[in-house]
């Protein structure tokens, strides 16, 4: 499979008048078109840092990031949605950022909106929404001008337990559904193994890879997965390492 | 509020007693106004203290529709209300452009601030001779009074608006691509509407304070000059007809504002 995202030798130097941070070491890892990453590692670790590399919004200060000209789309914790846009407006933001503002491309983000069950809320405020919906509405303005990868920073850590599994199922079938290569980003351990093929654990600051592992469960969907045998083998496994 | 079948008997009495809340806090509005003026109306009558200097609300209403009968109430009041709306206005928008340029342009903010926060600290009024000897003794002096009361205000405000901006929203912009005009005309200016509208609110009253002070300083016409000159010939009803237009006028441009807000909430679904 192509490779879609790849870190060579990695390091990330932030600096402040206090003095300077290394947040990242040495990080080498690589997403293959299709896949579905968890990058897992303790909070503060330069995770979301990782991510703004990956989008190209920061640049190294070593090593190389290599992402193969491919287009990314970012979802962040909160669903970020402009209070003063209807959702429609809203998941039509980043057309009109990237010019690209075209009767075809409405058509195509009005089309998913519609086919994932946000066709009666287009008008709606995101006020009016549910945490989930607001969520999905989230994916959906990312998915809008089609990016190839998707950079998912712990986007469902501010939903409570129950709307959490739902809608990362949701995002999840979403996202398969829609054949795109996803980078996921969190701290929570039994997230990352409902979702992933691929799981990069990463350790304290300054931010290295300590293992990599490739998951295969029978069944797709996270919620199934949790109830999988094999679920509890690997969070001791990923807990054991994380804490390590 | 009209009927509703569905409402529980529980509800209907929790509206009603909400309806009786509101009625009740209007008419106590009212009841204080009519206390106080029919107190200060006595006082004065019986000579409790002395109409001379305190005035008295039906000399107040004589000398009003004395100044409506010569035919100058509408001459003074359209003096300073166009003094201080050009004022607003002119202060509003190079407020908001000054702030546009500042939010732009780190070092300029950089540069700036102890210079703000000087001119935001002085008395303007200090700059009263200065300013006549600048602008000559007609309308000029006292806009320029107003501008300068209500700019300062105006982009200290609006640059707070525009920098308490979502970090988190700046950074889903600039993931999609954004450039740095893309981020203030779909993400900045939007976001910082409140700030604009509670920035118009307290620039109502600093322009009024800026007209009515220039006015003290130099001027022919207008109800800050109504004021001076009642003072100096010891007409305090002609003071206390000028205060009360004042209120009049500063209610209403208030007023307008708080239509303004209620508009612009409605259609942007906060």
């Amino acid at each position: 499979m192509k490779e879609v995202l790849r870190f060579d030798n990695v390091s990330m130097h932030y600096h402040t008048r206090q003095g300077e941070t290394v947040a990242l070491e040495n990080l080498d890892f690589s997403v293959s078109e299709g896949e579905f990453a968890a990058i897992i590692g303790p909070s503060g670790c330069g995770k979301t840092t990782l991510l703004s590399l990956a989008a190209g919004l920061l640049k190294p200060t070593s090593g190389e990031v290599k992402n193969a000209g491919v287009s990314f789309g970012y979802m962040l914790q909160k669903d970020e949605l402009f209070p003063w846009r209807t959702i429609e407006k809203n998941i039509f933001l980043p057309l009109e950022i990237q010019k690209a503002d075209t009767p075809e491309h409405r058509a195509r983000a009005l089309a998913l909106a519609e086919k994932y069950g946000l066709g009666d809320f287009l008008k709606n405020y995101p006020s009016q929404l549910s945490g989930g919906m607001r969520q999905r509405a989230a994916l959906i303005r990312t998915l809008a001008v089609d990016p190839d990868v998707l950079l998912l920073d712990e986007p469902f850590s501010a939903l409570d337990y129950q709307t959490r599994l739902s809608v990362c199922d949701d995002v999840y079938k979403i996202i398969r559904g829609e054949h795109k290569t996803a980078v996921l980003i969190t701290h929570d351990i039994s997230e990352a193994i409902s979702v992933a093929d691929k799981i990069v654990v990463l350790s304290r600051r300054p931010a290295h890879v300590t293992a990599e592992h490739a998951l295969s469960f029978p069944e797709a969907e996270p919620l199934k997965r949790r109830e999988n045998k094999d679920f509890s083998v690997w969070f001791e496994l990923l807990w054991r390492e994380l804490n390590a | 509020m009209k009927k509703h079948p569905e409402y529980s008997r529980e509800h209907l009495l929790y509206l009603r007693k909400l309806k009786r809340n509101g009625a009740l806090v209007h008419a106590a509005r009212i009841a204080v106004l009519f206390a106080f003026l029919l107190l200060w109306e006595l006082s004065a009558r019986f000579e409790w203290i002395n109409p001379f200097i305190t005035s008295s609300p039906s000399r107040v209403w004589d000398t009003l529709v004395s100044l409506y009968r010569n035919g100058t109430l509408f001459y003074h009041v359209g003096t300073t209300l166009w003094e201080t709306l050009l004022g607003f206005f002119i202060a509003v928008v190079l407020g908001y452009a000054i702030a546009l340029l500042l939010w732009w342009s780190e070092i300029l903010r950089k540069i700036s601030e102890p210079y703000l926060v000087v001119l935001n600290a002085l008395p303007k009024i200090a700059l009263g001779p200065l300013i006549i000897i600048w602008c000559g003794t007609g309308s000029e002096p006292i806009v320029f009074m107003t501008i300068l009361i209500g700019l300062i205000v105006a982009i200290l405000n609006m640059l707070n608006g525009f920098m308490a901006t979502d970090e988190n929203k700046i950074l889903l912009l600039r993931s999609m691509g954004a450039n740095k005009r893309q981020l203030l005309t779909k993400l900045v200016i939007p976001s910082s509407l409140p700030a604009f509208i509670s920035m118009l609110k307290i620039n109502v009253g600093m322009a009024w304070i800026g007209s009515v002070m220039g006015e003290y300083m130099v001027s022919k016409a207008g109800i800050g000059y109504l004021i001076v000159y009642g003072g100096q010939v010891f007409k305090l009803d002609l003071v206390m007809t000028a205060v009360f237009i004042l209120c009049v006028l500063a209610a209403g441009m208030y007023a307008i504002v708080a239509l303004v807000e209620k508009a612009v909430i409605k259609n942007s679904g906060r």
